[in-house]
C-alpha cells in the first residue's frame, strides 16, 4: 500500500457541507441536539449500572427508587425542576442578561 | 483527520451506550420515518401538477418536504456519528493501535499477503467510503472498525445480519456446488468468505481486496475459525496475477457499486479473463429499481453515505455489458437478506439487494 492519501491536495481537499433544510443553520443545530442526546443516553446507561452494582450490594433499595416519590418528595424537587425549566427555556423569550452596546 | 476527534480516552461502556444509541436511532429512521416519508410522497405525487417521471421530478417535490429534510439529515448524521465524534468507531478504536499490531503479528503466512506497493486507484483514495474517516484502508485499525461498523449496517436485522451472507452463499451452492477454485473479488474484511470457505470446505478459496488492514481482519477470523482452505491476498480485483481460466466460481460482495462505471468494466474483463468457460460469476449488490421513488431514495442515499457511483452502477445497461465481456445467461434478480423482505406487505428501508449472475461463455 502506498503511502496513505499521496495526493492530499489534488484528491483530498474538503468538500462542501451537505446540508438538509432550507435554513443550513437547523442542519448544524440538530448537530447539537443529537450530539446531546448521545451524551444524555451515555449517561443514563451509566447511571443504570451504577444503580444496578449499588442494588447488588445492598447500598440502595431500588423498589423504593422506582417507586412513584411521595408528595413530601415532590415537593421537594418542585423548585429544583423549575429552575431547571426556567433555565433550558429562558433563551426563548429573547431578554438579554446584559446591556450590549448601542450601535 | 476530521476535527470531531478529541484526544480524551473513550471507555467501553461509554463507547457502547453511545453507539447503541446511534443504532437505535437508525432503526427509528427505518421503521417509522421511511414508511411515514413514503406516504407523504405518495400525497405529494397525487398533487404534483405533472406526472412524475424521473428521479429529478421526484427529487423537485421532496426536497423541500419537512419530513425528507430530517429523514436525509438523519441518515448523514447518524452515520456521522457512528464513525466520528466522541462516541465514534474511528477514536475508539484509534485508542487501541498497539494492541491491533500485536493482534495481527502471528496470523500464517500462507495465509495473507499484504503488498505495500500496490497503486491504489485514485478513485478509492479520493473519498471517504461510508462516512469512514480515512476510508477502510488507511490505518492499521481500519478493517476492525469496518466490521465493527457492518455489525449494526442493518439494525432490523440485529443478529441475523449474518444471515446475509450465509443465504449469499446458499444461493451460490445452486450456481456452482463443488467449485475446486473460487476467487472473492472485494472480500473486505471477510464476511462472506467466511460463509464461502464454511460453505465449500474442499475449494481453494481466494479472498482479495485493495484494503491491507481489512485483509488482516479477514486472515485472523479465518485462523480464529481454524480454516486452513482460504488465503487472503492485497490485490485489485480489476488487476489480479491469477493465471486465465484458473476458478471455477468468481464472486463479490458490494464491490459494484463501490467503484466508477470504467472500472465495473475493468473488473468484468478480470473476472471473465480467470474464470474457466462454464465457470459462474456472481455479485450480490445493488441495481436499477423500478420503483421510482426507492430509486430516488438509493441514489440520495448513495450521496449521503459517500458512495457516489450507486447511481452509475444502477444506469448501466449491465446485461448488455456483460454480454460484451464475455458472459452468457446473464440473470439479475431481487435478493432477499432475510425473510419477508421481499413481500410487498414489508414497509422499512432497507438496501436492494439485488443478485447479478452470469456463466462465462
Amino acid at each position: 500500500m502506498k503511502s496513505p492519501h499521496s495526493e492530499p491536495d489534488a484528491l483530498r481537499k474538503i468538500r462542501p457541507e451537505h446540508t438538509f433544510f432550507d435554513d443550513p443553520a437547523l442542519d448544524r443545530a440538530l448537530g447539537v441536539v443529537f450530539a446531546l442526546a448521545g451524551e444524555v443516553y451515555v449517561l443514563r446507561d451509566r447511571l443504570r449500572a451504577i444503580e444496578s452494582r449499588l442494588g447488588k450490594d445492598g447500598v440502595l433499595d431500588l423498589d423504593e427508587l422506582n417507586h412513584e416519590p411521595s408528595d413530601e418528595e415532590k415537593l421537594a424537587s418542585n423548585a429544583d425542576r423549575d429552575a431547571f425549566v426556567k433555565h433550558v427555556m429562558h433563551a426563548m423569550l429573547g431578554h438579554q442578561q446584559s446591556n450590549g452596546a448601542l450601535v | 483527520m476530521s476535527d470531531a476527534y478529541t484526544d480524551a480516552p473513550i471507555d467501553g461502556r461509554s463507547f457502547v451506550a453511545g453507539q447503541a444509541f446511534i443504532t437505535g436511532a437508525k432503526s427509528y429512521w427505518h421503521t417509522d420515518l421511511f414508511p411515514a416519508l413514503t406516504e407523504e410522497y405518495k400525497q405529494a405525487e397525487k398533487a404534483s401538477a405533472k406526472p412524475l417521471e424521473t428521479v429529478d421530478d421526484v427529487a423537485e417535490v421532496m426536497e423541500h418536504n419537512t419530513l425528507y429534510q430530517y429523514f436525509a439529515w438523519c441518515e448523514r448524521y447518524l452515520q456521522r456519528y457512528k464513525y466520528s465524534g466522541r462516541y465514534g468507531l474511528v477514536p475508539y478504536y484509534r485508542q487501541m493501535r498497539a494492541d491491533t499490531v500485536e493482534l495481527f503479528k502471528d496470523i500464517p503466512e500462507d495465509q495473507l499477503e499484504l503488498n505495500d506497493d500496490l497503486d491504489m486507484p485514485r478513485y478509492y483514495e479520493s473519498f471517504d467510503i461510508h462516512q469512514h474517516p480515512g476510508g477502510v484502508w488507511s490505518d492499521v485499525v481500519s478493517g476492525l472498525v469496518y466490521e465493527r461498523a457492518a455489525s449494526t449496517t442493518t439494525p432490523l436485522a440485529g443478529n441475523r445480519h449474518a444471515d446475509l451472507h450465509e443465504r449469499f452463499a446458499d444461493l451460490l451452492e445452486q450456481y456452482s456446488p463443488a467449485p475446486k477454485k473460487v476467487l472473492e473479488m472485494a472480500c473486505g474484511f471477510g464476511k462472506t468468505t467466511r460463509a464461502l470457505y464454511n460453505k465449500y470446505q474442499d475449494a481453494e478459496i481466494e479472498a482479495i481486496d485493495l484494503s491491507g488492514p481489512c485483509i488482516q481482519v479477514g486472515a485472523l477470523r479465518a485462523k480464529e475459525s481454524g480454516a486452513r482452505n482460504v488465503r487472503f491476498r492485497q490485490m485489485d480485483a480489476a488487476a489480479t496475477d491469477y493465471d486465465d481460466a484458473s476458478f471455477d466460481l468468481v464472486t463479490s460482495s458490494m464491490l459494484l457499486h463501490e467503484m466508477p462505471p470504467p472500472y465495473i468494466e475493468k473488473t468484468f474483463e478480470e473476472a471473465a479473463r480467470v474464470t474457466k468457460p462454464g465457470g459462474e460469476m456472481v455479485h450480490l449488490d445493488f441495481w436499477y429499481l423500478p420503483d421510482l421513488f426507492r430509486r430516488f431514495i438509493h441514489y440520495t442515499h448513495g450521496r449521503r453515505n459517500n458512495e457516489p457511483f450507486m447511481e452509475p452502477l444502477a444506469e448501466l445497461d449491465l446485461p448488455k455489458l456483460l454480454e460484451e465481456k464475455g458472459f452468457k445467461d446473464i440473470k439479475i434478480e431481487a435478493f432477499a437478506e432475510t425473510e419477508g423482505v421481499l413481500d410487498p406487505s414489508f414497509k422499512s428501508w432497507r438496501y436492494p439487494w439485488t443478485i447479478i449472475r452470469a456463466t462465462r461463455a
